[in-house]
């Protein structure tokens, strides 16, 4: 198990909160994201948004 | 062309650089006396991390100069009138959520455990059902102390910043690291002595490391949901 630093955890905090958190408007076009980018140390929340994006993304270009 | 979301503000519009993310045009989409700020995007190009963290120092931007509502990260419109549009179905929600962060910022304490759980040490002439068992039990027994542990933090944090807590947001044990992940929603000017007010009460915790973050966006306040 990785030990989380102080900076990690303010890292993953950020992300979190710009992925998982903030106003969720129904957006109706396609953005790519480079999903492996905004995984830092596979906390699993993070991992989590991740994965939802992408799948909101597949969904929308289906 | 796409409208890449950023946050959600009254109208007028603040006077902004015209800058937006990877220098593309920021635009502002008006619905009412709600308004959009966005970034002219092509659905082309891939989002990066560097994207998301441009984004936080975007809405950053944004919030210094009018009381606004961070938008998830990712959100897009094909067209600006679709981005009015879904202001239009939520207006009141998001008018009330407006009014409920405007002049606040958000402070993020993160604890982390100082040690992590160890092997449980299980008598070694049990047989290996038993064996199994008590370590699945003493597994469950050492999580809900920790958790127990992590709740009594986050009840001390409220108590002793004497905040209420519906200004409070919290997770407990998120991960084996992770004890508390907590966000309070503090008035903007007096942002750095609420910081140093929990910097001082999370400094008399012995078993957790204090991270602490912000002033930040009022990013877990801004849901309407």
């Amino acid at each position: 198990m990785k030990e989380l630093t102080a900076e990690d955890a303010s890292l993953l905090e950020l992300v979190d909160r710009l992925l998982n958190k903030g106003v969720v408007l129904a957006g109706e076009a396609t953005i790519s994201v480079a999903g492996i980018d905004l995984i830092y140390l596979g906390l699993n929340v993070v991992l989590a948004a991740v994965e939802t994006i992408d799948k909101a993304q597949e969904r929308r270009a289906s | 062309m796409t409208l890449l979301a950023h946050a959600i503000a009254a109208s007028p519009p603040a006077t902004l650089s015209h800058e937006g993310l990877r220098g593309r045009p920021l635009a502002w989409s008006e619905a009412g006396d709600l308004g959009l700020w966005s970034t002219e995007w092509a659905p082309d190009i891939k989002l990066e991390r560097p994207d998301a963290l441009e984004h936080h120092r975007l809405i950053e931007r944004i919030c210094a100069a009018q009381p606004c509502l961070p938008v998830r990260f990712g959100t897009a419109f094909a067209t600006s009138d679709d981005a009015r549009a879904s202001l239009d179905k939520r207006a009141a929600a998001l008018r009330a959520a407006l009014a409920r962060v405007a002049g606040k910022s958000e402070l993020a304490l993160t604890l982390l455990w100082r040690e992590l759980p160890g092997p449980v040490p299980i008598e070694s002439a049990a047989g290996p059902g038993r064996q199994y068992m008590e370590a699945r039990r003493a597994e469950f027994a050492g999580r809900e102390a920790r958790r127990a542990r992590a709740e009594s933090l986050v009840d001390r944090v409220i108590v002793e910043l004497a905040i209420d807590r519906q200004l409070v947001w919290h997770e407990t044990c998120t991960s084996d690291n992770v004890a508390v992940s907590l966000a309070v929603l503090v008035p903007t000017e007096r942002a750095a002595e609420r910081k140093a007010e929990l910097e001082q009460i999370a400094a008399g915790f012995p078993d957790v490391i204090p991270v602490l973050n912000g002033p930040w966006p009022p990013y877990t306040f801004a849901r309407t949901e």
